[in-house]
């Protein structure tokens, strides 16, 4: 028989103490336990870059990610950029002003990558974005609006 | 082909933070070859999500403060197996004595990956093309491993013993990967060949020299993909040492390379392919170690 843990993590600012089998993903905890769906699970191998969280500041994939692994870790979903009041962050309202969203479902970890780059980079150029979003990955090949969108909140 | 669920992990397992090396060693002489150690994970969860392993015991060794290090010291950089390789691109960036290393590790997966991997996960995996491992071999760099029973250092190029096959006992594990001290005068550079941006290499190759002028004063060149294991070459390297290089001789030196490896063909490359590709890669990246050793950036 598995046995189940007690985990504690912070998750966009409040605690949690979760039950979880050893083999429990991050993400499934995240969309499955508490309800935060904003993070996506694509490819589940790494590849996309969908499951995108920051965990204790770094952007970390969460469908690769036991939630054993992550006991005391501060992490943050797309559900915690926006601020307490609702209203979202730059990132987000430059993706809405660019149009940098099609079918939606890379967002999220497009977001979080954009908020990433700028927070150690604060004007980056084209192609520091593109590298930076490399591994987060736009089927709807939709990269030409979300990199103007990301770099339009450089200054 | 089975078709896999990789969105939920089935194995079942017990699972163990230990916070000392003492501690893994004793969980792994207590449960053998039924535990696996994991560190990022970013292999391994993939491997066990395909149903390839499915170990029955894993012990994080995340939460060890002993692996996870940087140290200059000694004629060595030491680096724990633990470490991370955003730890690692950071730490090259600051002293770029390091070229290839970080070369190779800025090209390692993508930001998330280097937030998550680490060195020693990619050595430990032994993929043929570990991206980490062709740097690391032209620097002479050697690893230490660690039982229960004591410790020892091993070189690098005997730590490979195929495709996912290390020299390390189960009762293992490797906790540091020591690269001797880099002379001022030398140039080194690593470069890879993928299909897309953030994708395992087809193909990659590192070289690590030093110049006398116009004379070629030493040269280690070391390849991934190209053979079950990441490879030492150390017979083209022959064709420019001592000599005075011209691009006849590199190229002399770029037809050798291609027989000297040993590449299969697989979903990546063929094997025709990866003969070709070696000796242009080669010579991109022999000379950018020229340069640099010459004194350009
Ligand atoms: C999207 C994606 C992209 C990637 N891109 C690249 C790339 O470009 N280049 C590349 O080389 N790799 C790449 N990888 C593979 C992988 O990320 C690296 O090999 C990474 O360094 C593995 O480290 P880890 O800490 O995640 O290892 P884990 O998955 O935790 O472990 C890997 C193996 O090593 C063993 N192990 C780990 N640490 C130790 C230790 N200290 N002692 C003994 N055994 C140990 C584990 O038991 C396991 O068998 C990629 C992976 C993904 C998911």
């Amino acid at each position: 028989m598995m046995k189940r843990k007690m985990v504690n993590f912070k998750v966009n600012g409040e605690l949690h103490e979760v039950l979880v089998e050893s083999n429990a993903l991050l993400v499934n905890v995240l969309r499955e336990e508490l309800g935060l769906t904003g993070t996506k699970y694509s490819c589940g191998t790494g590849q996309c870059g969908s499951c995108t969280v920051l965990v204790n500041g770094k952007p970390a994939l969460s469908c690769l990610m036991l939630a054993v692994a992550v006991d005391g870790a501060d992490i943050v979903t797309i559900e915690g950029l926006a601020k307490p009041d609702g209203s979202l962050e730059p990132v987000q309202e430059a993706f809405l002003d660019h149009s940098a969203i099609q079918c939606g479902f890379c967002t999220p970890g497009m977001v979080i990558m954009g908020r990433d780059l700028l927070n150690k980079n604060s004007n980056p150029s084209e192609s520091e974005i593109q590298e930076h979003i490399k591994g987060t990955l736009c089927r709807c090949t939709g990269y030409t609006s979300i990199v103007r969108a990301i770099k339009s909140c450089g200054k | 082909m089975i078709t896999v669920n990789t969105r939920i992990l089935k194995a079942e397992f017990e699972y163990f933070t230990p916070n000392t090396i003492k501690e893994v060693l004793h969980l792994l002489d207590q449960y053998g070859s039924d535990a696996n150690v994991i560190a990022g994970g970013t292999d391994l969860l993939v491997r066990m999500k395909n149903e390839v392993i499915s170990p029955s015991h894993l012990i994080n060794i995340m939460k060890i403060s002993e692996m996870s290090f940087i140290k200059a010291e000694e004629g060595w950089l030491r680096i724990g197996a633990a470490t991370k390789w955003h730890e690692v691109v950071e730490f090259c960036a600051k002293d770029r004595k390091y070229t290839a290393l970080y070369e190779a590790s800025c090209s390692l997966g993508k930001v998330q990956v280097r937030n998550m991997a680490t060195i020693g996960g990619n050595l430990c995996t032994a993929s043929p093309a570990a991206d980490s491992a062709p740097a690391l071999l032209v620097f002479n760099s050697r690893v230490k491993l660690t039982s229960a029973q004591g410790e020892r250092i091993i070189n690098l190029e005997d730590f490979f013993k195929g495709v996912n096959l290390t020299a390390m006992a189960p009762n293992e594990i490797m906790t540091e990967i020591q690269i001797p001290s880099i002379n001022n005068g030398m140039g080194s550079a690593f470069m890879k060949i993928t299909r897309v941006g953030a994708d395992i290499s087809k193909i990659s190759c590192a070289v690590a020299l030093e110049r006398q002028g116009d004379i070629c004063a030493s040269c280690k060149i070391a390849m991934g993909a190209v053979a079950p294991v990441p490879m030492k070459i150390d017979q083209a390297n022959k064709i420019v040492i001592g000599k005075k290089v011209d691009a006849s001789l590199v190229e002399e030196m770029e037809k050798k390379v291609s027989e000297e490896i040993n590449p299969i063909t697989d979903i990546r490359s063929t094997a025709e392919y990866r003969r070709k590709t070696a000796a242009i890669l080669l010579k991109d990246v022999f000379w950018k170690a020229w340069h640099r050793a010459g004194g350009d950036k």
